[in-house]
């Protein structure tokens, strides 16, 4: 009942004058120049989006940093390979691509499939059920449909491999066939030197994995993947980091007591809930996790992309401040970019390109109409939006040491648009301020984090910047304030930012000193976890208790969880001290029992520059990983916070 | 082996070594047709689930002690699954609803509908009735215990319910007055000496008089840390002879150096460091509130006499916003911060008029 399409790749004129051009580029490259590659085909009266019409093809032409291709590439050698050793492949079942929308994901696994030689057998849920013949006896449950796909790619190759690079495998016969603009573009294979049985599995329209047991369902057929012996086809999973907002996703419950359940069921995908406990652990999956894209990369990318637009089309390209200005405004998002640079083709924006004042309104208003165009929800990284809380500046504070000139006449341009506040009268004068160079509405609509979360934020790092413990104090009694207050409304409240951000703005000292402070991570997280953790200890030892320990009697319900957690901790560790090895003590007992001293503080999880926060707490293991990668694109550039000025690298 | 609290745990009403007239008392009312709702209040370890088992074992006769545990499930409004471990014998059922966090209310209801909906089958079954214990009552929410108020009502026939509470000041005034209140006080350190020397003598050693009177007074009236800490102690150095270092537990020497910490300095990096204090603490498993009284207390018996009631002053206003707000750290480090910063005033100004 499936159907097998396989869209070859058409040539037109017009594409192969395309194609020249792509070969100079691909010269001057390292890649192997016997390599035979066609550009998709550019049509004059082809209607498709610049997204679509100039997607990559050639590793050169990603525009995701060198690094990630590689870890993707060195992956997909060793699933299809089996690595240096050869025995890697056994390990190499499942590969999960992480990262915020417009990251070039799914394009970098293509482009790897096209020059590596291997076919895309993808899973598309199909919404068009049944057919006109089809009685309804046939239908079967879209998850069963799902499984049979799986097995059946996994087991048996296409048969028209050899002329297809990418085959959209669809469950059902009676869907008509895609637009050639959305199934992407394909190419004849480029190296059919390699077996033509090569294929993976990708999974990027996945099941709806948020209904319980179709969760537990897709697990167990990963699962069974992953274990059977024979080596099928890797499966490659590509998420993207919804735009959640703030830890409640993550369902926080109130602590009440010790013995208070946490339920924590999460609503949202992301690789634990999708892969389940156990197998995002194990040793079969891997996770390489796509940050946004460098302004840098994406320049190149778009000035590329330029060139051949208007290498087949008259026009006038975009001036480059246009350009500048899409890459800043897009947030790390290449498809947003492309589209909008795309816009900035059709209407000419800048049309004065004379100098001086002119020029400097045309470009202001073009920058206003490109920011309604392409505004997201999130252009405030929260990096930024940090430093702009935390460093308080207000009116006529003395420009930092490092600033250029020109971004000090930008404050005092700045400062002269402030306006005092009326002053305090005598019985105030304590709470008397400075005008504040912050504008709050901007930073509470624009922040990538809600209120809670930018909670946890100030809370880890407010100490670095006070100097004295009243002004702590104002910060603390803010944070608190606002966590009792709203703690009993929802969490969609629009005043708790505000009033945080306000509150927090309030109590730090004026001019904050600077002294190299880094922004951490908020240890929050790490501690819940932890504290779940103990908690399940607690757990287990009340089940020990109840089932009467070693002995026969059992006398379940006398311990409450409060109880052991406070008063069992010395008995448990007497029991450890003198080995009383019949007793068969839960291991577990530890997480809570022994409780150290040890002297100084702790140090935190420092914040990279482009990271947005969303999902950091939660899984600790792939900060390092990020923070890594952050550090190589900074190509030197200090990765902590030195200014809360937003300045590109030029 | 067993630990001793739950191996020489009392079984009846006539093996309580204190609070005899407690026990004349609850005697006479589990002999008396009508047995009333109850609410056994008291410090913790006290003594309060022994005497509501002996209860029990007084109503119901030594069926009550078959116990079981059940895995109950319920589902709450937003279908999610709530899994409640639940001890029950034919007689009695046991359930902590706190352990269903905010759910509390669906838990209450659906087995108290439950249960009062179904009579009693056993013929020979003294009493008509089925008791329902539920622990931990005064962390029950508003809406559990609003349930518990109608549903006290509606089925007094098939049901009786005792509370098992620390105090009776987060229950509600409706709750309290269709309970028979039961105080279970803290037993005098002659009492637990008592309770000591009982155990003692069961396990044929001999307790030395001073380290008996010694764990007494350490536990503060809390029966059930005294016996653990005899038991350890025993562990350690089976003769109990010499001079015995009573350890107090980790958590308490803990928050006794947090407080130490926030007495010596006071300034934004001292802090930093109390949070990460706190931070391990809380993940420890131990109650904030129970962080906050221990420091609190500590820390007011190294202040000056002009700043103690400030201190417990504020220890009580962030006590009240933590349980009605989300993330503990705040408030407790709101404390904190208060203190230092009326510490360090209250320094500040005491230097100023020393100098005049």
């Amino acid at each position: 009942m499936h159907t097998i399409k396989s869209s070859s790749g058409s040539t037109s004129k017009a594409s192969r004058k395309k194609a020249k051009l792509k070969t100079v580029k691909l010269d001057a490259s390292s890649e192997p120049p016997n390599k035979k590659l066609r550009t998709p085909p550019v049509d004059r009266g082809d209607d498709r989006l610049w997204v679509d019409k100039y997607e990559p093809t050639i590793e050169a032409d990603l525009a995701v940093h060198k690094r990630k291709v590689e870890d993707v590439r060195r992956w997909l050698s060793e699933a299809f390979e089996g690595g240096s050793a050869g025995k890697l492949r056994k390990y190499r079942r499942i590969l999960v691509l992480t990262g915020p929308a417009g990251t070039a994901k799914t394009t970098t696994l293509r482009v790897l499939a096209r020059e590596m030689g291997f076919e895309i057998v993808e899973w598309r849920n199909s919404m068009s059920e049944r057919g006109p013949n089809d009685s309804w006896m046939d239908t079967e449950a879209l998850f069963d449909k799902f499984q049979a796909f799986l097995t059946r790619a996994s087991s048996c190759c296409n048969i028209f491999a050899a002329s297809s690079a990418i085959v959209s495998m669809q469950p059902q016969s009676h869907t008509q066939p895609k637009f050639p603009s959305q199934s992407s573009t394909s190419l004849p294979s480029t190296s059919s030197s390699r077996p033509s049985n090569c294929h993976l599995i990708l999974l990027e329209d996945l099941p709806n994995i948020l209904h319980l047991p179709t969760q537990a369902r897709f697990h167990d057929a990963l699962q069974s993947l992953c274990s059977s012996s024979e080596s099928g086809p890797p499966v490659v999973i590509i998420i993207s980091d919804s735009g959640l907002r703030g830890e409640n996703a993550y369902n926080d419950d109130t602590w009440d007591g010790a013995g208070g359940a946490r339920w924590s069921k999460k609503e949202t995908i992301d690789i634990r809930s999708l892969l389940g406990a156990d197998l995002s652990t194990s040793p079969y999956v891997t996770r390489i996790a796509f940050n946004p894209i460098a302004p840098t990369l994406m320049n190149k990318a778009l000035q590329a992309m330029l060139t051949k637009h208007f290498a087949s089309t008259s026009g006038k390209p975009p001036a480059k401040d246009v350009v500048e200005m899409i890459v800043e405004s897009s947030n790390g998002d290449i498809r947003s970019a492309a589209m909008a640079l795309e816009f900035a083709c059709v209407v000419t924006l800048t049309k004065g390109g004379g100098k001086g004042k002119t020029r400097r309104n045309a470009a202001g208003s073009a920058r206003a109409v490109l920011e309604v165009v392409t505004r997201r929800e999130q252009s405030l990284v929260l990096f930024h939006l940090m430093g702009k809380i935390l460093y308080n500046k207000r009116k006529g504070d003395p420009p930092a040491t490092h600033l250029s000139t020109r971004d000090a006449a930008k404050e005092r341009e700045l400062d002269e648009t402030l306006l005092d506040p009326s002053p305090l009268p005598n019985w105030l004068s304590e709470h008397d301020r400075k005008a504040s160079r912050v504008c709050l509405e901007t930073i509470a609509s624009d922040s990538p984090i809600d209120s809670s979360l930018l909670g946890l934020y100030i809370h880890e790092n407010y100490t670095m910047f006070c100097t004295d413990v009243d002004q702590c104090d104002g910060v603390c009694e803010g944070l608190s304030w606002v966590d009792c207050v709203g703690g009993n409304l929802p969490s969609t409240t629009p005043h708790a930012f505000p009033t945080l951000a306000l509150s927090t703005l309030h109590a730090l000292p004026t001019p904050v000193p600077r002294k190299g402070q880094k922004v951490c991570k908020p240890s929050w997280f790490d501690v819940r976890n932890k504290e779940q953790d103990a908690l399940e200890g607690v757990g287990d030892v009340v089940t020990w208790l109840g089932h009467g320990g070693a002995s026969d009697e059992r006398a379940p319900g006398r311990w409450t969880h409060a109880d052991v957690a406070l008063e069992l901790g010395g008995w448990l560790r007497a029991v450890d001290r003198t080995g009383i090895a019949q007793l068969q003590l839960p291991r577990t007992h530890r997480l809570f029992s022994s409780l150290p001293w040890c002297a100084g503080g702790v140090s935190g999880n420092v914040l990279g520059e482009d990271e947005n926060g969303e999902a950091d707490g939660v899984d600790g293991d792939g900060d390092i990983r990020v923070l890594g990668a952050l550090r190589d694109q900074k190509e030197g550039k200090g990765w902590w916070l030195e200014s809360d000025d937003i300045e590109e690298a030029e | 082996m067993s630990l001793w609290v739950d191996k020489f745990r009392p079984k009846t009403l006539d093996d309580l070594h204190y609070h005899q007239s407690l026990s004349i008392r609850l005697k006479s009312l589990a002999a008396s047709a009508d047995f009333p709702h109850m609410l056994f209040y008291g410090p913790s370890g006290a003594g309060k689930k022994t005497r509501i088992s002996c209860t029990l074992r007084q109503l119901f006769g030594s069926g009550v002690e078959k116990l079981k545990i059940d895995q109950r499930v319920f589902i709450s409004p937003s279908k999610r699954k709530l899994e409640i471990n639940v001890v029950q014998s034919n007689f009695h059922i046991e359930i902590t609803p706190s352990e269903a966090g905010n759910y509390d209310r669906v838990v209450i209801q659906d087995l108290l509908k439950e249960i009062a909906q179904t009579q009693q089958v056993d013929l020979n079954a003294k009493h008509r009735f089925k008791v329902v214990v539920i622990n931990e009552a005064d962390s029950l929410s508003r809406d559990a215990q609003a349930a518990l108020r109608r549903t006290m009502e509606k089925y007094m026939s098939n049901m009786r319910i005792i509370l098992c509470a620390n105090s009776t000041s987060r229950l509600i005034a409706p709750i309290k007055s269709r309970c028979l209140l039961m105080r279970v006080a803290a037993p005098t350190p002659e009492e637990m000496q008592n309770v000591l020397e009982h155990v003692a003598k069961k396990l044929k050693f001999d307790l030395p008089e001073e380290a008996s009177q010694q764990i007494a007074e350490d536990s503060g009236g809390n029966m059930r840390k005294a016996l653990l800490v005899f038991e350890a102690l025993k562990m350690q150095s089976p003769d109990l002879s010499g001079s015995l270092t009573i350890a107090k537990p980790d958590w308490e020497i803990y928050c006794h150096k947090v407080a130490d910490l926030i007495v010596q300095e006071q300034s934004p990096a001292r802090v930093l460091e109390v949070r990460g204090k706190l931070y391990e603490l809380l993940a420890h498993c131990i109650p904030p509130t129970i962080i906050l009284k221990t420091v609190a207390e500590r820390v007011v018996e190294r202040v000056d006499e002009a700043m103690k009631a400030d201190v417990m002053h504020w220890a009580a206003f962030y006590e009240t916003r933590m349980r009605l707000g989300n993330k503990k750290i705040y408030h407790l480090e709101a404390w904190v911060v208060k203190v230092m910063s009326l510490y360090k005033h209250f320094m500040y100004n005491f230097d100023m008029a020393d100098f005049e």
